[in-house]
């Protein structure tokens, strides 16, 4: 699927078969239909890559300051130095990294399981209060959390003194709290997507004998993966990023997450230290940028291998 | 596209019926496989996990009694009955999928809800933080003054058969001693050793272990120094020192009233959670009490919110509906553009476009608000070729700016929900379409949009009951700003109904706090977004049903 | 079903022991935010919470303190921004810590709602500067124990500018002379506005946040309406139209531009200096605008007790007897590179060093920055209408219309 240099392009552009529309024969398109099919995709490629990336060239060139602020200057890369990377050696940012892994792994498996099962049994099953329990599912998430940070440190508060691991300063604790949200969104948006899987595969299992769970794990599951990858990632950015709950969870700076850590280099703006702060930041979206790339086969190669579209 | 409905009818009875014995025997009549299936590995593995949630669950519940958590007690307790019902009936099959995911949202989200309901009866903030007998104590503590120009005694922790007191050593060497009911006496025969009494002759004195165990007991102890109550009595805060007190206020158990001894004057608790004299004037520590409908009383009763109310609700609703179609529309457009397989380096395109996700929102919001810097921001400065476009102090284009920020921010969810979304378009459906001859954007119209907006339709709900509250955003960017030049009140242009509540709540430092106020007003901000979010939900079901 | 959640058990599980065993030693044994003295061995137990610029320092004084006596001292790192809310959150459940950093002008809200317990420093009370006492101080009890003092003044970049102005205008003259890009370095936080920063230049004109008691303590009256107040509302005006003063001039592009030498002055405290690496600086008062001294804010930092403090005794003790030391306030003071707040150990800071020296001095005449709970609903108009000001709105309306609009907000 190599893309067609103009050359070749035009060397083959006589023999082409304007009305061939497979993927082989696509290197043989004329230059101006390469261009309404695919060219222009490239140009909104290049301009949705420059405009999601220009903002965070600043964050790039502080982090390669020895010695700057955020936004004070317009000059970039003025001086270029690694040791605001190396510095973070010297400090607790790689134990955060691994919390923060840790923490945010184990937030969207949970995530995906439950919010999976539940969709399949809104999706499949008829019960009472069906409807109603699918909205209010997604209104309670609606909830103002204003009162978050005390009602939690509360919870945990009462929790901890009757399960210890489920107390202050735990990851255990802050994995539970995140779980809490697990049926949520995401589980409407499963929903959506289970329905789309036509019932008569599972009617079709049935009657081969097989029960509602291997059904559920053994079919519906593996047509759904792309939105099961979809969630994952947005249940993993999520649990990456929130630091309202995980400052207030996680006590001591060894447990603490990426978000909490990094948060407090900046938190006061005066004694912001914004070099290391950015250089962290910059590390830190690697591992989503890193999931995305790998889970990307799932997203968009799921369904249409499967046998669904036979 | 199978409607859900039709197949969910036809379903309805089969599913109704799949656990009831009949099907049982359907099965026992093909012994091939149906023993295996019932008492197979996955039914071990439910009796081995079931044991495990068992014991654990008897843990808690064991656990929570001894602490007397009768709370948790309750709650683990339901849950445990509940699981084992669920898993053990041959009811409530969808229980059994929906209960683990339901047990965390029980424990830990409705609580939240539960608690901020609570509080929003009560008049929690400050002056009113904690328990009366904290506030008490506040009271007393903070009204004792050291009796001028008396000197620091070197002191000794001594005990009379379990009861406390001191033995201070006084400026001219003398030592005296005393316990809360025996004012300081001589103690000619007691021992001093670098300034400090070391023996005292009918007392024990307490070593430092001990006075560490009873330290609430040590800096409770007032010894008088006589008889005469204003000559006043030795504290001590390190155990070391001693100090001359005089009490200001003083606390009678029995009749519940404070005294101010200088004055005379008696305060009495109030219904406010404060105590109160006679004139009204009101002690300064107070603390939390149940207010009835208070404050959702006063959330509506405050004149000088009257009139930017109308204007901030408009923009609350501007802003919320904005943010969701202009990143929707982006984020589809982009996941549509490069959904062709054809496309060489997409995974690449679709890797970097998430970069705004991938970065701290609060980062985001600092980053943008230099970046439109009115005479020194890059946007202005370099893009623009110095431009003093006032972006974020200019009424109308703070809320531009807003919204283009929300937009970099948001469309990369959008973008990775639509192109999870446009897997599930039957491509029959679409192959349909095109040999019918429909043209791409005729495809697009009527047949990918309406299906994209089925599946989609309750995350954009959902997007805009968080942008309807998203109050980080605003506060990091403009916070509020620019201000309106006619209020009376700290709220700008770009302040949204949330941001409101913490200027009117004072939680956001802007005023004294009033959690009890900020806990009755998002109530009422979630009854709006919830029912607006309910009605929107009824609409997509028929949306769901013309499909 | 059944494999589900066999299988979400087993992940969950093996990830939740992970989530234990990954975070190194001590996760959920030592690090509990409480000071249950009831559990722990004879020597008490303390929490102590501190932001990241004095964890060193207490560190070290924590560890000494265990050392000498047994207690077993937890340092919890904490955002300074989170502090407050968290302290007055926790305290009254009776698990919040038994000392917190702090500053002094979170005072009044503390005792208002009972959360801090007054300590006495005794004889140590006198070894420190007056007006950090003054600042810990309510209703003639102490509060907290300083240990920091900080202050803005006038920083110059002696290579553009030889002498230290004495008035706003010399400042501009000088700055002009110069023939950089900014005659002087106000900064600002677009329409947010500073007033803190700008405070000086308000007081030369007389114009005084609240009237002041006579030993020195606000009471709850306005003193920056009338003449005087408008009259600092004028010179702010004037100074947005000639482009001295801007709300464009946000902290990090003032301290940027200082630093590659595009102004003569900025206006800003000892946290700045760290940027200015290289240049030679003198600290000097910053410049009167009006006929009398201009006079910054002080603010104090210093460790909070709280009231429902298990370990009272060794709280006071660690407090008292170890943190007033002039060895730990020097280290906070090498650690955090504040000013300390102990005469003995600021007379050591300056000695080595003329910044401090000269920010010392500038805050000799400078007065607290209030305490009192009224103060949140000052500053949550006057900076936007400082702003405005400079911006072009109509100084002396704009100014009245705020002394009102803070009155009916302390008023409600």
């Amino acid at each position: 699927m190599a893309i067609p240099t103009p050359a070749t392009t035009a060397a083959a552009a006589g023999s082409s078969a304007p009305s061939s529309r497979t993927l082989t024969d696509h290197r043989r398109m004329r230059p101006r239909r390469w261009f309404t099919e695919l060219g222009w995709r490239h140009v909104v490629g290049v301009v949705a890559v420059v405009y999601a990336a220009f903002p965070l060239v600043y964050v790039l060139s502080a982090s390669l300051s020895e010695n700057g602020t955020l936004t004070g200057s317009n000059t970039l890369f003025a001086d270029v130095s690694g040791a605001n990377y190396a510095e973070l050696g010297t400090t607790m940012f790689w134990t955060w990294m691994a919390n923060t892994l840790v923490i945010a792994v184990a937030t969207s498996v949970g995530t995906v399981l439950m919010g999976a099962a539940a969709a399949y049994a809104f999706s499949r099953f008829r019960f009472a209060g069906r409807r109603i329990g699918l909205t209010a599912l997604l209104i309670v998430q609606m909830f103002p959390q204003m009162l978050a940070f005390v009602a939690i440190f509360l919870l945990l508060l009462g929790l901890g003194n009757v399960v210890p691991v489920l107390g202050l300063n735990s990851k255990i604790a802050l994995i539970a709290v995140y779980l809490g949200g697990a049926l949520g969104v995401n589980t409407f948006l499963m929903y959506g997507f289970f329905n789309t899987v036509p019932r008569e595969l599972d009617e079709a299992a049935k009657i081969d004998g097989a029960t509602h769970s291997q059904v559920y794990w053994t079919i519906i599951l593996r047509l759904v993966a792309p939105i099961l990858a979809v969630v994952a990632l947005l249940s993993f950015i999520a649990t990456f990023g929130e630091f309202i709950i995980a400052r207030i969870v996680l006590t001591s700076e060894s447990n603490w997450t990426l978000a909490v850590g990094l948060y407090g280099w900046v938190s006061s703006l005066r004694e912001a230290n914004w070099g290391l702060f950015t250089a962290g930041a910059v590390i830190s979206a690697l591992p989503v940028l890193a999931l995305f790339l790998y889970l990307q086969k799932y997203i968009v190669g799921g369904l249409t291998a499967g046998s669904v579209k036979g | 596209m199978s409607s859900p409905q039709v197949t969910s009818a036809a379903t309805t009875a089969g599913s109704s019926g799949d656990d009831v014995p009949p099907r049982r025997r359907g099965r026992t009549s093909r012994p091939d496989a149906s023993h295996a299936r019932s008492y197979g590995p996955g039914f071990i593995a439910k009796l081995v996990l079931m044991a495990v949630v068992d014991a654990l669950g008897v843990y808690v519940v064991w656990s929570a009694w001894t602490q007397d958590s009768y709370g948790i007690l309750a709650v683990s307790l339901a849950l445990l009955v509940a699981a084992n019902w669920v898993y053990f009936t041959r009811r409530a099959l969808a229980l059994k999928y929906i209960l683990p995911g339901l047990g965390f949202l029980l424990v830990f989200q409705i609580f939240v809800v539960a608690y901020t309901g609570y509080v929003a009866f009560t008049n929690y903030g400050t002056g009113h933080n904690g328990t009366k007998d904290q506030a008490v104590e506040a009271l007393l503590v903070q009204n004792e003054r050291r009796v001028e120009g008396s000197p620091s005694l070197p002191l000794t922790v001594v005990e009379d058969g379990g009861t406390l007191g001191f033995a201070v050593v006084g400026e001219d060497g003398a030592v005296t001693a005393g316990t809360a009911e025996q004012p300081l006496s001589a103690q000619d025969d007691a021992t001093v050793q670098d300034g400090r009494a070391t023996e005292v002759p009918g007392y024990a004195v307490v070593d430092r272990e001990q006075i560490l165990e009873r330290q609430d007991e040590v800096t409770d102890l007032r010894v008088p120094v006589s008889d005469d109550p204003e000559d006043g009595s030795i504290r001590t805060t390190d155990a070391r020192t001693g100090y001359v007190y005089t009490s200001v206020l003083e606390y009678d158990a029995a009749s519940d009233t404070i005294t101010d001894t200088s004055t005379g004057v008696t305060y009495t608790p109030n219904d406010d959670g404060q105590f109160e004299a006679a004139d009204g004037s009101t002690l300064a520590v107070g603390w939390r009490v149940p207010v009835g409908f208070d404050n959702f009383v006063t959330a509506f009763s405050d004149g000088r919110y009257a009139q930017p109310f109308l204007k901030i609700l408009v923009w609350t609703f501007v802003f919320a509906i904005g943010s969701v179609v202009t990143t929707f529309l982006l984020g589809l457009f982009l996941a549509i553009v490069f959904n062709d397989t054809r496309l060489r380096g997409r995974r690449v395109y679709r890797t970097l476009m998430i970069l705004p996700y991938a970065v701290p929102g609060f980062l985001a919001a600092l980053l943008w608000s230099g970046l439109l810097n009115t005479r020194f921001g890059y946007v202005n400065q370099v893009l623009l070729g110095g431009a003093e476009i006032p972006w974020l102090t200019d009424p109308f284009l703070a809320k531009l700016s807003v919204l283009a920020v929300n937009l970099w921010l948001g469309f990369p969810y959008m973008f990775l929900i639509c192109t999870g979304a446009l897997q599930s378009l039957p491509s029959d459906v679409m192959e349909a379409a095109r040999i019918d001859g429909a043209g791409r954007w005729r495809t697009w119209r009527s047949i990918t949009l309406p299906l994209l907006l089925v599946a989609t339709a309750p995350l954009l709900i959902s997007s805009f009951a968080f942008n309807f509250n998203n109050f980080t955003l605003i506060y990091m960017l403009t916070g509020g700003g620019p201000r309106f030049a006619d209020a009376s009140v700290p709220l700008g242009h770009t302040d949204i109904l949330i941001s409101m509540v913490y200027s009117i709540s004072g939680v956001d430092g802007s005023a004294t706090k009033d959690f009890g106020l900020a806990s009755a007003l998002s109530i009422v901000i979630f009854v709006i977004v919830g029912g607006i979010s309910a009605l929107a939900f009824r609409s997509t079901r028929k949306f769901e049903e013309i499909n | 079903m059944r494999r589900s959640i066999l299988l979400a058990a087993a992940l969950t599980t093996t990830l939740a022991l992970g989530a234990c065993s990954s975070g190194g030693s001590g996760d959920e044994t030592t690090d509990e935010p409480s000071g249950e003295s009831s559990s722990t061995a004879s020597g008490g137990s303390l929490t102590i919470w501190v932001d990241e610029t004095r964890q060193d320092a207490v560190t070290d004084a924590a560890q000494s303190f265990e050392d000498e006596t047994g207690t077993a001292v937890d340092v919890v790192l904490k955002n300074f921004d989170e502090i407050r809310a968290d302290f007055l959150a926790q305290v009254p459940t009776g698990e919040g810590p038994d000392i917190t950093v702090g500053a002094h002008d979170w005072l009044g809200e503390l005792t208002t709602n009972g959360v801090v317990a007054p300590l006495e420093l005794g004889d140590t009370a006198a070894g420190f500067e007056d007006v950090s006492l003054a600042a810990f101080t309510q209703d003639g009890q102490v509060y907290g124990l300083p240990y920091a003092i900080e202050n803005i003044a006038l920083i110059r970049n002696t290579a553009l500018a030889d002498e230290a102005p004495a008035t706003w205008d010399d400042a501009i003259a000088a700055g002009e002379a110069a023939g950089t890009k900014f005659p002087i370095l106000v900064q600002s936080d677009g329409d947010k506005g500073d007033p803190y920063t700008h405070y000086p230049f308000q007081t030369s004109f007389g114009a005084p946040v609240f009237e002041q008691n006579e030993d020195g303590s606000y009471t709850s009256e306005l003193a920056m309406g009338g003449p005087e107040g408008q009259a600092y509302a004028e010179w702010l005006g004037e100074q947005g139209a000639a482009g001295n003063l801007s709300q464009d001039t946000t902290y990090d592009i003032a301290v940027e531009a200082f630093k590659n030498g595009e102004s003569p002055f900025i206006v800003g405290g000892p946290w700045m200096i760290e940027s200015f690496e290289g240049l030679d600086l003198s600290i000097d008062p910053v410049p009167a605008a009006g006929d009398q001294p201009a006079q910054p804010f002080v603010g104090v930092q210093g460790f909070y007790l709280s009231a429902e403090s298990d370990d009272a005794i060794v709280a006071n003790d660690f407090l008292v007897n170890y943190m007033s030391t002039e060895d730990a306030q020097v280290a906070l003071y090498e650690a955090g590179g504040r000013p300390p707040a102990l005469t003995a150990a600021a007379d050591t800071a300056a000695a080595d060093d003329p910044i401090v020296a000269g920010f010392r001095e500038v805050g000799a005449d400078a007065v607290p920055m209030p305490s009192i709970p009224e103060m949140a609903s000052v500053w949550s108009f006057w900076g936007v209408t400082e702003a405005a000001i400079v911006n072009g709105a109509d100084p002396v309306s704009s100014w009245d219309k705020m002394i009102e609009d803070i009155q009916s907000a302390m008023d409600a």
